[in-house]
């Protein structure tokens, strides 16, 4: 964390409530429920998130810690990996990724520069950091978790890390429809975790597929059960 | 196995999720699998099992960091055959 986040922490999660006028169900339980699967053992442990808006690494971050805790246990603010071209369009962008604990990956990019960055997260979750990647590997233009389109990356840091625990994160606010660039002003979110340690007896990258629809598969589950108990 | 035959081999895997029919339809060595044929880089993992399924060899997640074009996944492909 960088020497400007007793700065930017606060300034971030005053936005995301006064600006945005976003808030959370049983926001208490989900911040109690991760802290205990934080501490509960030195394994390395992955955040892994459905991907609907720009900011959710920030709505996720907000949900599992309040900014004192963020400030005062900084490790558990969670490392990500943001698409550069995406927070280079505009300064705003560059500034908040810049103050955040961000590895800026290319999508498309080339394969020897991809493998840098997930050697980089694997190394982080190896320190006892946290990280926090997409599994879909960007936002889901069919505004709905597609467990087939596991990014490999995901399954190969799984796959490096023996006793990896993932924690998967379902966020989702009630007026989101689709994807965007930020929920509804005043949206009301839900989130539901759920911490898995996906296992694999292939080989290669067929084994980092099979780690990474494990995600992708568990976070669709996590969905179906939102949108079965809204109806 | 040639080289031509494997680079025929590999052109028609990558023929289903290559987006650029022109540069697919002048794909050689040098054509960036990501870039020019406009693969989805989420999906090059599949390209990736397809060899591994139709060559019967068995590629590591390290080997991908060095494929980047059509040639790449050839001779890599050579290297394992």
């Amino acid at each position: 964390m960088t020497l400007a986040a007793p700065l930017w922490v606060p300034l971030a999660a005053g936005c995301l409530r006064l600006v945005g006028g976003y808030s959370v169900r049983n926001l208490g339980r989900a911040r109690a429920e991760f802290d205990g699967i934080w501490r509960e053992t030195d394994d390395p442990l992955m955040l892994c998130g459905n991907h609907l808006t720009l900011i959710d690494s920030f709505l996720i971050m907000w949900v599992l810690r309040s900014p004192w805790r963020l400030l005062t246990d900084p490790k558990s603010f969670a490392w990500n990996t943001p698409e550069r071209t995406n927070f280079a369009r505009s300064p705003l962008y560059s500034a908040l990724t810049y103050f955040a604990k961000c590895i800026p990956i290319t999508r498309g990019g080339r394969r020897e520069d991809t493998g840098l960055v997930l050697d980089r997260v694997v190394h982080l979750l190896e320190r006892g950091e946290l990280a926090l990647l997409f599994p879909e590997g960007g936002r889901s233009r069919s505004g709905r978790v597609d467990p087939a389109a596991a990014a490999w990356g995901v399954g190969r840091v799984i796959g490096a890390l023996p006793n990896c625990r993932v924690l998967c994160i379902f966020l989702r606010g009630d007026a989101q429809q689709s994807w965007g660039r930020f929920p509804a002003r005043g949206d009301t979110l839900t989130v539901e975790m759920s911490c898995i340690e996906p296992k694999s007896d292939y080989r290669g990258a067929r084994r980092s597929r099979d780690l990474a629809r494990q995600v992708t598969a568990q976070l669709a589950k996590m969905e179906e059960e939102y949108f079965d108990g809204r109806q | 196995m040639e080289q031509s035959e494997v680079l025929e081999r590999v052109v028609k895997i990558l023929t289903p999720w290559a987006k650029n029919e022109e540069a697919l339809a002048k794909v050689g060595m040098e054509t960036s699998i990501l870039d020019d044929l406009k693969v989805n880089s989420a999906r090059l993992v599949d390209v990736i099992i397809a060899f591994e399924d139709d060559f019967d060899i068995e590629i590591a997640d390290e080997d991908v960091d060095s494929v980047n074009s059509v040639g790449d996944a050839v001779n890599l492909i050579l290297a394992k055959l």
